[in-house]
């Protein structure tokens, strides 16, 4: 009566339903191509990034064009402070002509005072009215960037954060495919007592599902533990064979 | 064939479970699947919204779900089939109630 699914089959199909078809491999591509063409589309900028962050100002997944961008970004998460968290949190664009004179992120400044880093531009990624992320630009200059820089930017965000809104978290796929893990497991471990039962006593599946559900009852135990006490087995999935299945 | 007199009762109590444990149904239909439920999600949606009616088994096998789910919560446990009083009709609170 039950059929039998491969896990990848089962993975997608729920993955499809809880609307997070993207793997993270997927999600940090897209991050990366991104900030590329931000940096390509965008004269005098030398750098850009893209962040998705989550609503405790954590970068769930971030993409970059160089390592001056990944630097001055951990900075950011570390003070707390910074123009992309100032973007995310407020979904306002922030415009910084000069680094070295802008006094807003006091902390930060300073610690990216030896960053090729004068410039920035950051735009938050809004989607469904949520802000899910920021992507910014650099430049290694002050004044480079204008108000037509920031309205460009916006221009460009506005369809990025569509797409990327698809992923709330990056590990959403995996831990999926941990929950989806043990459930089947479950499910099997059940149904071998299930077979147990109907070999002992000649009866159909349901009526030994009926008897194995009456015993849990009775015994007020999780259904996979009396299972698990019928065939002598552990009820734990085993540890160490998780690997072969992602 | 109509819906199993006892039905209603068990859903709405089912229902009322899974809104004081704040689970949604994807989750509860997951739990359910682990344990042998044999109805796919999109059915057991359906089934809590009254559009759809299971076999007593399937039935039970949800409210097996739901308390192994909420065992550790203090809320409403999912009534089985043979708990609830196929005379008794949408009484809203049984006597005997496990509301303690």
């Amino acid at each position: 009566m039950i059929k039998k699914y491969p896990l990848d089959e089962l993975s997608t199909a729920l993955g499809r339903i809880m609307g997070v078809l993207l793997t993270e491999e997927k999600v940090d591509h897209a991050v990366h191509s991104l900030a590329r063409a931000v940096r390509d589309a965008l004269p005098g900028s030398i750098g850009a990034g893209v962040s998705i962050l989550n609503p405790h100002a954590l970068p769930v997944s971030s993409g970059s064009t160089d390592s001056v961008v990944e630097r001055a970004d951990a900075l950011q998460y570390q003070f707390v402070q910074g123009p992309c968290l100032t973007a995310w949190a407020t979904q306002e664009s922030v415009l910084i002509r000069d680094v070295a004179t802008d006094g807003r992120w006091p902390n930060w400044s300073t610690a990216v005072v030896d960053l090729p880093i004068r410039s920035v531009v950051s735009t938050p990624l809004i989607s469904g009215g949520e802000a899910i992320g920021a992507m910014k630009i650099y430049a290694d200059t002050p004044d480079v960037f204008e108000d037509a820089t920031t309205a460009l930017m916006e221009l460009f965000a506005a369809p990025a954060a569509t797409l990327l809104s698809h992923i709330q978290t990056a590990e959403i796929p995996e831990r999926i495919s941990e929950s989806l893990q043990s459930a089947l497991y479950s499910r099997d471990l059940i149904n071998r007592a299930c077979g147990v039962i109907m070999e002992r006593h000649t009866l159909t599946e349901d009526q030994a599902l009926q008897q194995l559900m009456r015993e849990a009852r009775a015994s007020r135990s999780t259904l996979s533990e009396v299972s698990a006490a019928l065939l002598g087995v552990a009820i734990d999935r085993p540890r160490g064979t998780s690997d072969g299945l992602r | 064939m109509g819906f199993d007199s006892s039905e209603p009762e068990q859903r709405r109590r089912l229902q009322a479970a899974l809104t004081a444990a704040q689970v949604n149904t994807g989750d509860l239909w997951l739990y359910y699947f682990g344990i042998g439920g044999a109805v796919g999600e999109y059915e057991v949606e359906a089934y809590m919204q009254g559009l759809l009616s299971l076999p007593q088994l399937q039935r039970d096998l949800l409210a097996m779900a739901a308390n192994e789910l909420f065992a550790d919560a203090d809320g409403p446990r999912a009534p089985y089939s043979d708990e609830i009083d196929a005379g008794e009709v949408e009484d809203e609170d049984p006597p005997g109630s496990e509301q303690a």
